[in-house]
């Protein structure tokens, strides 16, 4: 058995797992990300896969990876990477490097928590809250338009609405307000996402595994993760929620694929559970630091679990994960 | 109307819509996300419109679509200030992966979250699922080291390719390298499939494969007008 993470080591939600799989006395290495230079991968693919990853502290057989953990960042954006510039080896070096390891995890038997292609549809937001609908959340209206006109008309159709991103980037909720009015014309330049507004309490839900873990989210913001920039208080406490929502919640992480997966939900005045998002990396040591819920330890042990079921031919979570379907599909 | 979504530099798309002038198509490019006209419902398609060609149309007109982009590439954006084409470029390419995904008549290929030709899948995935599949291949060796890469050379002979159109196969290639190229965008769940082998005879190695298919081919074109005209295509 040996748990790889990939990442940089002081980051909040990877040093957590890294210190739980210490604490456990599982084998675990940390490739760190600033060590790129340093870094030489070797890597043959053929019916099987095999390869070594080599820094000046390390060498680690990849063969003998059982659970991985991601959390890496573009590598471009490591200050002695960005400062060699675009046409230095140093970069050329830094996306190979990437390249390798992100396309072995997509391929290796191991346990990646999570696999690239599972957590790409966060990258688009109206084709994940498809994938959502289908797997049996409510969802709000959403519009995307290019049509100033379309939009007043949702806007007067839903009373109150919000815009967001489409893709992953600068993505942030917020209300439209009188102050927009003037600027709607410019939706004409690129598709914008709406939503209707749906007034109710915020609830953060972490799966790991089968394992649940809900918090409620007590904020006055439209995007309670950026509430402190206008000096709003936020409240985070761990709490239950119905346990068909739970259930749902388990389903759409396993249909997802995603073995860690935060998803926001919110409970309507009505009393109607709605999903906005899963997020397929979850900044989750945010709401384990205000709940006290034991989420690292919960992946630290889902990582060895899932590198012991490996020999017999699955894991837990793809036990689960087929569970989750018949679910869907009954 | 067909729909081929392509760069405006591309010549081999401009003259696919040429030669389907008779059907209706029309070019779609990045210039037509930023004109108005756009409306794409999430729960329902009722209401919804595209803009195709400078032109709002419904989108129930739309009866088949050939995709020729990867991804909307932020040099394309000329009608948006330089600044905010980067971001500008990531939610058109997100808009038209939901866009293209929802369509209910034939689309080669669907896209996937990270590419809007299909699956973004780098050559070792290729090659990974190709084994997985009994197909005979060379391992792939890759050495990445700051003082030099060392990348698979590429095939002292040019490939043998085998073009795959929903079920129809296009190559002078045995029938069990057809097969086999079939089973493998089976395998990649897509109806547009480039594959490379070594040679034309059973038992050739599989090199490669991509969604870039030579569509300049009469015969491809052909299959891909018949499967986007319902023969054959899956909505």
């Amino acid at each position: 058995m040996l748990i790889l993470l990939w990442g940089l080591p002081g980051e909040s939600p990877l040093a957590a797992v890294y210190e739980e799989l210490v604490r456990l006395g599982i084998p675990t290495v940390l490739l760190d990300q600033r060590d790129v230079l340093d870094t030489e991968i070797e890597l043959s693919v053929g019916s099987n896969i095999q390869g070594f990853i080599r820094t000046p502290y390390q060498n680690i057989d990849l063969g003998a990876v059982t659970a991985v953990y991601l959390r890496p960042y573009d590598s471009r954006r490591l200050p002695e990477i960005a400062k060699a510039g675009a046409t230095s080896s140093a970069w050329q070096h830094a996306i190979a490097v990437d390249d390798a390891l992100l396309g072995w995890s997509e391929i290796t038997p191991a346990l990646v928590v999570n696999r690239p292609q599972a957590m790409a549809p966060n990258g688009s937001k109206p084709y994940q809250l498809e994938q959502i609908r289908g797997l049996g959340f409510s969802v709000p209206e959403t519009l995307v338009t290019t049509e100033p006109s379309a939009v007043q008309a949702f806007w007067e159709c839903h009373g109150t609405i919000i815009y967001k991103s489409v893709s992953g980037t600068r993505s942030r909720v917020s209300r439209l307000g009188a102050e927009h009015v003037e600027r709607l014309a410019n939706v004409s330049c690129c598709p914008t996402q709406f939503q209707q507004y749906i007034p109710g309490r915020d609830y953060r839900v972490h799966v790991v595994g089968t394992e649940v873990f809900a918090s409620e989210v007590i904020s006055q913001a439209d995007d309670y993760r950026y509430a402190a920039l206008n000096t709003e208080a936020t409240e985070i406490r761990a709490c239950r929620i119905p346990q068909d929502v739970e259930e749902r919640c388990r389903v759409l992480a396993t249909a997802m694929n995603l073995p860690l997966a935060g998803i926001d939900l919110r409970c309507s005045l009505e009393g109607e559970w709605y999903c906005f998002e899963v997020n397929p990396s979850p900044g989750f040591t945010y709401y384990q630091q205000a709940t006290g819920q034991p989420i690292s330890s919960a992946i630290a042990r889902l990582l060895a679990a899932g590198s012991c079921d490996r020999t017999s031919g699955g894991s837990d979570f793809l036990k689960t994960y087929a569970q989750g379907i018949a679910n869907i599909v009954g | 109307m067909l729909v081929v979504v392509a760069s405006r530099y591309d010549k081999a798309a401009e003259a696919l819509v040429g030669s389907w002038a008779g059907q209706g198509a029309s070019l779609l490019t990045c210039e037509d996300l930023s004109v108005v006209g756009w409306r794409h419902h999430l729960t329902s398609s009722k209401d919804s419109t595209a803009v195709v060609g400078g032109q709002v149309v419904g989108v129930e007109q739309i009866v088949g679509v050939l995709t020729r982009i990867p991804c909307v590439f932020e040099q394309e954006l000329l009608q948006i200030v330089p600044a905010d084409r980067s971001y500008v470029a990531a939610e058109m390419n997100a808009f038209l992966i939901s866009w293209l995904s929802r369509l209910k008549c034939p689309v080669l290929n669907r896209p996937t979250p990270t590419y809007l030709l299909g699956p973004n899948w780098r050559p070792q995935q290729w090659l990974y699922a190709a084994a997985q599949l009994g197909i005979p291949v060379h391992p792939m060796r890759r050495y990445i080291a700051l003082s030099g890469d060392v990348c698979p050379k590429p095939p002292e002979m040019p490939p043998v390719t085998v073009t795959v159109v929903g079920d129809r196969i296009f190559g002078s290639v045995d029938q069990a390298l057809a097969t086999q190229a079939r089973r493998l965008a089976d395998a990649a769940k897509v109806d547009l499939l480039a594959v490379h082998f070594s040679g034309s005879e059973s038992g050739a190695d599989f090199l490669g494969a991509d969604l870039w298919p030579d569509i300049s081919s009469p015969n491809v074109a052909d299959a891909i007008l018949e499967y986007l005209s319902g023969g054959g295509g899956k909505c």
